[in-house]
C-alpha cells in the first residue's frame, strides 16, 4: 500500500518548520551581508554630512517624546509601586537608588529601545520597503549608486550614534519622574532622593549603558534596513517587511540585553 | 555596435525564463519587446542592465552608460525633480564633485527642457501626473548621456494622449542621442510609432524577429494572434 506521506500533518508541520527555519537563516544571513558592506564602505565614508542630519534628526528629536513618556510613566510606576513600600520599612532612603539603576543600567536602554523600533525602525523598514517594491532601488543600482551607501550608511550611522542620546536623556527623564512620584506617593523628600541615586551607580554602570545604547542603535537600524530590502510583492509585501524588522528588532534587543547583563553583571 | 545579446539564458528556481535568446539592435535604433505577460520582456532588460545576473551567454555593448526607464517611472519620492535628475551626478562615485551647482542646474534644465517639462525642478513626484513623471524619469535617465536607454513599458498606465506624447519623446531621444533603445511593451501604437524592429518572446524564445510592417502583416500563427488580440493561437497565458 503506498503511503501518501506529504498529505499527513506532521509532514505539514515538517515543512512548514523547514521553511521557517529556512527564512530565518536567510534573514540573518542578509543582515550580517549587509553589516559587513555598510563595515566594507565606511573606509570612504560613502555618505554625507547632511543625509546623515537628516536622518539623526528623525532618530533623536521624532523618536524623543514618544520616548520620554515610555520611560517616564515607567519609572513612576516603579517608584509608585515600590516607594511607599520601601519608606514604611525604612529604606526610603535607598528609592532612588533604585529607580537609578533600573534607569541607567536597564528600563533606560531597553524601552528607549522599544520606542524607537516601534517609531523609527518600523518608519524605516517601511521606506526601504516601499523603494524595493516600487523599483526605486533597482533605480538607485541603475545609475551606478551603492544603495547600501546611499540609503542605508546614513541611516545606521545615525541610528547607532543617536540612541546613547536619546538613552542618557530618557534615563534623566525617567530618574526624575520617579522623583516626583516617590514624593507624590510616599511623601520622600527630593533630597533624600537625590542623595541616593548615586549610591548604587559606578562609572562601569554608565559605560555599559552607552555601549548598550550604541549597540542597540546599530542593531536596530541595521535590522530596519535590511528587513526593508527583502520586500517583495508590492503593499503586502511592505506590510511583512515591516513586521519581520519589528520582531526581529524586539528580539534582538532582548537577547542584546541579556548577554550584555551576562557579560557585566553576572 | 548597440547591443548584442548572444544565447542568454535565465532561470529562476528551476523555471527557465529565458532560452538561447539572441539579437541585435544598432546604436539609433529602438526594438521592440513584445509578449505575453511573464515571457521574459521585462528580465531582458533587467539583465542588460546588470540588475539581474545571467545563468549563461553573451550581452555584448559598445560601452558608456545604461539607463533604464522603469514602468512606474521610479522616481524618487522623498527628492524634488531637480535632485532626481542630478540624483546620478551628486552621488555617484565618479561623478560625485564634479559638478558645481551652476552646472547641475544647467544640465537639469537642458535634460528638462528635452522631455518638455521646463521649470519644475522644485516639485516633487507626488506633485506630477503619470505622463509627467514618466518624462522626469526619461529626463534623470539621458542625464549621463547613455549609449544604450531601456525602457519597461514606458507607456503603461497611461492616457491614450500621454501615451502618444511619451512615443514621440522615446523617437526623439533616440534621435538626440543616438543611444539603442529597447522597449518593452504590449501596445500596438508603440510599437508602431517607435520601433525599427520588434522580437517577439514566448516562453524564453523568440518567436518572431522583423520590421513592424512586417508584425502587421500576420504571416505566422503567433504574429496573428497578438495583433489580432485573440485568445486563439499557440500562445497560451499559463505559458
Amino acid at each position: 500500500m503506498k503511503i501518501y506521506y506529504k498529505a499527513t500533518y506532521t509532514y505539514k508541520l515538517y515543512r512548514m518548520f523547514i521553511q521557517e527555519l529556512e527564512s530565518f537563516v536567510t534573514t540573518l544571513g542578509n543582515i550580517a551581508l549587509l553589516g559587513l558592506e555598510f563595515l566594507k564602505g565606511l573606509r570612504h565614508f560613502p555618505t554625507t554630512f547632511k543625509s546623515i542630519m537628516y536622518q539623526a534628526s528623525r532618530f533623536g528629536v521624532s523618536s524623543l517624546p514618544i520616548t520620554l513618556s515610555i520611560v517616564g510613566m515607567t519609572s513612576i510606576i516603579i517608584a509608585m509601586q515600590v516607594a511607599g513600600e520601601m519608606v514604611k520599612q525604612g529604606a526610603g532612603n535607598y528609592v532612588g537608588m533604585l529607580v537609578a539603576i533600573l534607569m541607567v543600567r536597564e528600563e533606560g536602554v531597553i524601552m528607549a529601545g522599544f520606542a524607537i523600533i516601534s517609531m523609527i525602525g518600523s518608519s524605516l523598514a517601511s521606506e526601504i520597503a516601499t523603494m524595493k517594491v516600487t523599483e526605486q532601488i533597482d533605480a538607485i543600482r541603475v545609475l551606478k549608486v551603492n544603495p547600501v551607501h546611499y540609503l542605508f550608511t546614513p541611516r545606521i550611522i545615525a541610528g547607532t550614534l543617536m540612541m546613547p542620546l536619546v538613552v542618557i536623556v530618557a534615563s534623566v527623564f525617567g530618574i526624575l519622574g520617579g522623583a516626583v512620584a516617590s514624593n507624590l506617593v510616599s511623601g520622600l523628600t527630593y533630597k533624600a532622593y537625590f542623595d541616593s541615586v548615586w549610591f548604587g551607580l559606578y562609572m562601569k554602570d554608565l559605560n555599559v549603558c552607552l555601549l548598550k545604547s550604541l549597540t542597540f542603535g546599530f542593531v536596530i537600524s541595521l535590522i530596519s534596513c535590511s528587513c526593508g530590502m527583502e520586500a517583495k510583492d508590492g503593499a503586502k509585501g511592505v506590510g511583512v517587511a515591516t513586521t519581520k524588522a519589528v520582531v526581529w528588532s524586539f528580539v534582538s534587543i532582548v537577547v542584546l540585553d541579556l548577554l550584555f547583563a551576562a557579560m557585566f553583571f553576572y | 555596435m548597440g547591443i548584442e545579446v548572444k544565447n542568454l539564458v535565465k532561470s529562476f528556481d528551476k523555471k527557465v525564463i529565458l532560452e538561447d535568446l539572441s539579437f541585435k539592435v544598432d546604436d539609433g535604433k529602438i526594438l521592440s519587446i513584445i509578449g505575453f505577460s511573464g515571457s521574459g520582456k521585462s528580465t531582458v532588460l533587467k539583465l542588460i542592465s546588470g540588475l539581474i545576473e545571467k545563468d549563461s551567454g553573451e550581452i555584448i555593448t559598445s560601452g558608456g552608460d545604461i539607463a533604464m526607464v522603469f514602468q512606474y517611472s521610479a522616481l524618487f519620492d522623498s527628492l524634488n525633480v531637480f535632485d532626481n535628475i542630478s540624483f546620478a551626478l551628486q552621488e555617484r562615485k565618479d561623478l560625485r564633485g564634479k559638478y558645481t551647482r551652476k552646472e547641475l542646474e544647467r544640465i537639469v534644465a537642458e535634460k528638462l527642457d528635452l522631455v518638455g517639462l521646463s521649470g519644475i525642478e522644485d516639485k516633487y513626484p507626488s506633485e506630477l501626473s503619470g505622463g509627467m513623471q514618466k518624462r522626469v524619469s526619461f529626463a534623470r535617465a539621458i542625464v549621463t548621456e547613455p549609449k544604450i536607454i531601456l525602457y519597461d513599458e514606458p507607456t503603461a498606465g497611461l492616457d491614450p494622449i500621454s501615451s502618444t506624447l511619451i512615443e514621440d519623446y522615446i523617437v526623439r531621444l533616440k534621435n538626440e542621442t543616438n543611444a539603442a533603445s529597447i522597449v518593452v511593451t504590449h501596445q500596438m501604437s508603440t510599437i508602431r510609432r517607435t520601433a525599427d524592429s520588434v522580437l517577439m518572446l514566448y516562453n524564453g524564445h523568440a518567436v518572431f524577429e522583423g520590421t513592424p510592417e512586417e508584425l502587421m502583416e500576420q504571416r505566422t500563427p503567433y504574429t496573428k494572434q497578438f495583433v489580432t488580440a485573440s485568445i486563439e493561437g499557440p500562445m497560451n497565458m499559463k505559458g
